[in-house]
């Protein structure tokens, strides 16, 4: 899958995005859920590696991302180190039970490997929920404090106040976009490619597809802890239920509403899942059935995700009269 | 047919905005942000909390509005969906203080998802009352915008241990959710329970789990003298029906919503005879508050009244009396400050914060007689005989 | 010990049983169309619904009331065929979404109709016990395992002996070539949908009047059913019921053992070591190339 947009115009979405604060800085509940479908775009860009680049569904994958959510949760509660060094140490432990689970777990076809993936994230919860001396349990983890604020004196960036962590969660998604292109790109990328196209060619032609699914794996699990990272961050609190199999379904949705296998698919999937139901709560009691409905629509109407749907439309509107035999 | 129309049509009525009764002459409107379950699988308890609430408004607004700093308001209420999602929880509180621009807030269900609105509360100085929530951390953490009417865990625990103790009631098996409500409970018997009282076999289940046969079997084998229920009404009623068709014969001590005829409606006398459970206050007692309360519950919603809708009650009540102590419907930091200070008296007893902006009332102990009446068995000073609880 | 361990083997068959009924209609889907039917909790659930009004509005016969909420539900998954699914055939991804979607609208719906609250319908089956030494069912726990029984039997022998069930199969083993020898695969999606569907009523018109019938009642059936299918080895019916019933009976033997709120791990850990040694489930058919 080709990246949707040429580079120019990445840089000017994301040179848009961080004007929002200025350029409309009373609208704090826009900017709220903007940031909280950042915190969900950032796993999303873990499982879009995972799923739409190396067509494997994980069911379970919000369970890394809790791991990365209270492994950052509990350094920053007990001041023991601060925010980049926590969600860091986030990303490495959900990406050393990435690799743990991926191992045995990889060699199994397809629908088992989904089912698999969804035990392992109910496991996961079972763990958050129950460890109460840990985590916190049910009852959540909750007082996790902001980052320090950044002095880098002509500015000050404080990140307990919406901009300042809007902007904080955007450069966490940024940099995060760029590894993902950064894969995408690379020799390693395009054996991903192929073992999604038919692992078996994959392999004849010399990819080590076992290590391949394996890479990939740990990589977005510990994409996915930093995701989880932030998430609680943002919210101050940790809680199970944010990374129960209902989360990890939901993420599922995300990539594939935004498009599997763009490169932006997990953003745009992020805020049309967190904005629709959000704008529609002004029909309150029927807001999940209408976004029920939008789902659907959306499943018939724009088979590729709306990354997909987007591009079909520029090939339309580029093709000047000439028939393009493109194959999705 | 139009039996469903008719309830879809009360369904959104209940669901959405009190239609505020014009008072004869209102300087406005104060309009206060809701947040509860209204969908997913707390939403049934969240349906009473949701009720409290809109009887204190039309209670309100029908005894001539609320009447602060000399002006004359009808209440609204703004109702959103939470889910028992924090992140849900965050964004509707960031929605109720920018663009509903509500003065207070009150309600939430889930003690994780409160955890996640109370930053914001205190980030846009809107005070939050929560009304059923029991996870003690939520007041623990000191946040000056976070009140919470009802008793924590702690404080129910406290009352439930005192009578499981007086009653000797040991070896104590436990069936409990597996969640905040659940665990949180158990946990705090753990602390509170004397050492005179063992506790037995502990099953917890997950949130729609029906079946508690292997439970069942192994309280049987462990021969408990009673079995404490940590859940809501729906697995308890599946609880309690399995374990009397099974024979067990111990002593039942369950939660808020096992002590109502909603209950009794979904069991019968013969499987309840006898058990205890905690009450938000007993709907029989004689005070003209509560008999108040429970002729408006009635008559609105036709069957008895519930704890979780009195606690909500109150909490609408305390919201407007800081109100109008403070002098104004606006200033979030001096309704805090009055909030604060207030001791007043609500349906479920007298209420209080302490610094942590918890209240302390009572907690009731009902029992069930053989007759389908309730008596009051604790604190001392309420107790009543069969009829009066 | 051994009393307490055959006590619980005993509750765990029974449960398990439940879970076989509910995994029934989505293995035979499952198996004919390659679709992991999501949505075949929140059939199971409208199935209990629709019971529930058409006993107490429409017939007071119980009888009455399953056939009619199977042929309601049948109705619907035909629909839902047509309109959903089969412009979806190709795109499994949008299926996912196209099912997720459908759970949010009949989720919601339901409880925009009735209500959050739980409702109750009480049958003199579900009323009815039966004690097995110490243990307590209800006739309704047998006319379940009964109806398991019945349809497993009907199940195989229309596949076997009809026609349309011949083609079923035919469709299910290949379905390009069931095209080329003048099947209409179409339809056979269409029906076995249909079938499915009516299955999932079933059981929710059999398990309501046994605990309660409330909005998110298909939710963790549906799980356990997947669970099931999964180690049973996909797409085939005795592993559906072996899988079935082994989840039921770890369940219920596992609180013997460990703390209770472990039990899912348990489950899952089962689940996740069996297709460690067997990557085909338990009666799944090993692929050629697998390990």
């Amino acid at each position: 899958m080709r990246p949707l947009l040429a580079s120019t115009g990445v840089l000017g979405l994301f040179a848009a995005l961080y004007l929002v604060p200025v350029v409309a800085p009373g609208q704090l509940y826009a900017l709220h859920i903007l940031t909280l479908a950042l915190c969900y775009a950032v796993p999303a860009i873990g499982l879009n590696l995972l799923f739409g680049y190396t067509g494997l569904v994980s069911l379970g994958h919000m369970g890394f991302a809790g791991v990365g959510a209270y492994a950052t949760a509990l350094l920053m509660k007990n001041g023991i180190v601060g925010f980049a060094p926590a969600l860091l140490a986030g990303a490495v432990a959900a990406g050393a039970v990435g690799l743990l689970v991926g191992v045995p777990c990889l060699r199994l076809r397809s629908h088992f490997f989904i089912i698999v993936t969804l035990a392992v994230g109910v496991i996961l919860y079972t763990l958050f929920n129950n460890l109460d001396a840990l985590t916190g349990g049910a009852e959540g983890l909750p007082g996790i404090p902001r980052p320090q604020p950044l002095d880098l004196g002509f500015i000050v960036f404080d990140f307990r106040r919406p901009q300042g962590f809007y902007w904080l969660a955007l450069t966490v998604f940024a940099a995060t976009f760029v590894v993902q292109w950064m894969i995408v790109r690379s020799d390693f990328g395009r054996s991903l490619a192929a073992i999604r196209q038919d692992e078996t060619i994959a392999a004849a032609r010399g990819v080590d597809v076992f290590a391949h699914k394996l890479a990939v794996f740990t990589i977005s699990a510990a994409i996915a802890g930093i995701g989880g990272g932030l998430k609680v961050t943002f919210l101050r609190a940790a809680a199970p239920l944010s990374f129960e199999l209902l989360e990890s379904i939901n993420l599922v949705m995300i990539v594939i509403l935004g498009g599997a296998g763009y490169l932006l698919g997990p953003l745009v999937g992020a805020v049309l899942f967190i904005a629709i139901p959000e704008v529609l709560r002004i029909a309150n009691e029927l807001r999940l059935v209408i976004f029920g409905v939008v789902l659907v629509l959306l499943a018939l109407y724009a088979p590729r995700g709306v990354c997909g749907l987007l591009a079909a439309l520029r090939r339309r509107l580029g093709s000047k009269g000439f028939a393009h035999a493109r194959h999705s | 047919m139009t039996v469903f129309l008719r309830r879809t049509l009360l369904g959104f009525v209940v669901a959405a905005f009190v239609p505020a009764e014009m008072a004869a002459a209102a300087d406005g409107t104060i309009t206060f942000g809701i947040v509860t379950a209204q969908t997913g699988p707390l939403a049934a308890p969240g349906r009473f909390q949701l009720n409290g609430f809109q009887l204190a408004a039309d209670a309100i607004n029908k005894a001539g509005g609320a009447k602060v700093a000399g002006k004359t308001y009808n209440v609204a209420l703004k109702v959103y969906d939470t889910r028992c999602n924090a992140a849900e929880g965050a964004s509707v509180m960031q929605r109720l203080a920018t663009i509903d621009k509500t003065p207070v807030v009150l309600g939430e269900l889930c003690s994780p998802v409160a955890a996640a609105e109370s930053p914001i509360a205190a980030d846009f100085q809107m005070p939050l009352i929560i009304t059923v929530a029991t996870g003690p951390n939520i007041t623990d953490q000191g946040n000056p915008y976070t009140f919470r009417v009802n008793a924590n865990n702690t404080q129910l625990t406290k009352s439930l241990a005192d009578y499981v103790a007086a009653r000797k009631l040991s070896p104590l098996a436990f069936i409990a959710w597996n969640n905040d409500a659940g665990r949180g409970g158990l946990n705090g018997m753990r602390k509170e329970l004397p050492k005179s009282v063992e506790i037995g076999y502990v099953g917890y289940f997950n949130v729609g789990e029906v079946d508690f046969s292997s439970h069942i079997a192994n309280i049987r084998s462990s021969g408990a003298k009673a079995v404490m229920l940590l859940m809501d009404e729906e697995p308890g009623a599946l609880a309690i029906k399995q374990i009397r068709d099974a024979g067990l014969t111990v002593d039942l001590v369950g939660t808020l919503a096992m002590g109502s005829n909603r209950f009794l409606d979904r069991l019968n006398v013969k499987y309840l005879a006898g058990m205890a459970q905690y009450n938000a206050f007993p709907p029989n007692l004689p005070t003209p508050r509560i008999k108040a309360f429970n002729d408006a519950y009635r008559a609105r919603f036709g069957e008895e009244s519930h704890g979780f809708a009195a606690q909500s009650y109150d909490g609408l009540h305390v919201a407007v009396e800081a109100m109008a102590k403070a002098g104004t419907i606006s200033d979030g930091k001096a309704i805090r400050d009055a909030l604060g200070g207030l001791s007043t008296d609500g349906v479920i007893g007298p209420i209080k914060f302490d610094a942590k902006g918890q209240a302390s009332p009572p907690v009731y102990i009902t029992q069930w007689c053989d007759d389908g009446k309730r008596r009051v068995v604790y604190p001392e000073q309420y107790v009543a005989d069969c009829g009066g609880g | 010990m051994l009393t307490a361990l055959l006590e619980q083997i005993v509750n765990g068959t029974m449960i398990g049983c439940i879970y076989v009924l509910v995994a029934l209609g989505m293995v035979l889907i499952f198996g004919v169309m390659q679709v992991l039917n999501f949505a075949h909790g929140v059939l199971f659930m409208a199935g209990g619904y629709v019971c529930h009004f058409a006993f107490f509005k429409l017939t007071g016969s119980y009888p009455a009331a399953i056939a009619l909420s199977m042929l309601a539900l049948a109705a619907l998954g035909l629909v839902l065929e047509r309109a959903v699914f089969r412009p979806l055939r190709d795109n499994i991804q949008m299926q996912i979404v196209a099912s997720l979607g459908l759970i949010l609208v009949i989720q919601n719906g339901v409880v925009a109709l009735w209500g959050p609250n739980a409702l109750q319908m009480r049958v003199p089956t579900a009323e009815t016990i039966v004690r097995l030494g110490s243990l307590s069912f209800t006739a309704q726990h047998f006319v379940i395992i009964g109806t398991v029984a019945v349809t497993i039997v009907i199940l195989q022998l229309f596949l076997v002996r009809s026609r349309l069930g011949t083609a079923i199969r035919a469709t299910s083993q290949n379905a390009d070539a069931a095209r080329v020898v003048g099947i209409d695969t179409n339809r056979i999606f269409l029906i076995t949908f249909t079938i499915g569907s009516a299955l999932a009523a079933l059981g929710g018109a059999l398990l309501g009047p046994l605990f309660l019938i409330f909005p998110q009642m298909g939710d963790l059936p549906l799980l356990k059913a997947l669970t099931a299918i999964v180690l049973g080895g996909m797409g085939s019916v005795p592993g559906a019921v072996i899988g079935g019933l082994a989840i039921g009976i770890v369940e219920s033997v596992s609180t013997l053992f460990i703390p209770t709120d472990f039990r899912d791990t348990v489950v899952f850990g089962l689940l996740i070591l069996v297709l460690l040694f067997r990557p085909w489930g338990l009666f799944g058919v090993r692929v050629r190339g697998e390990a």
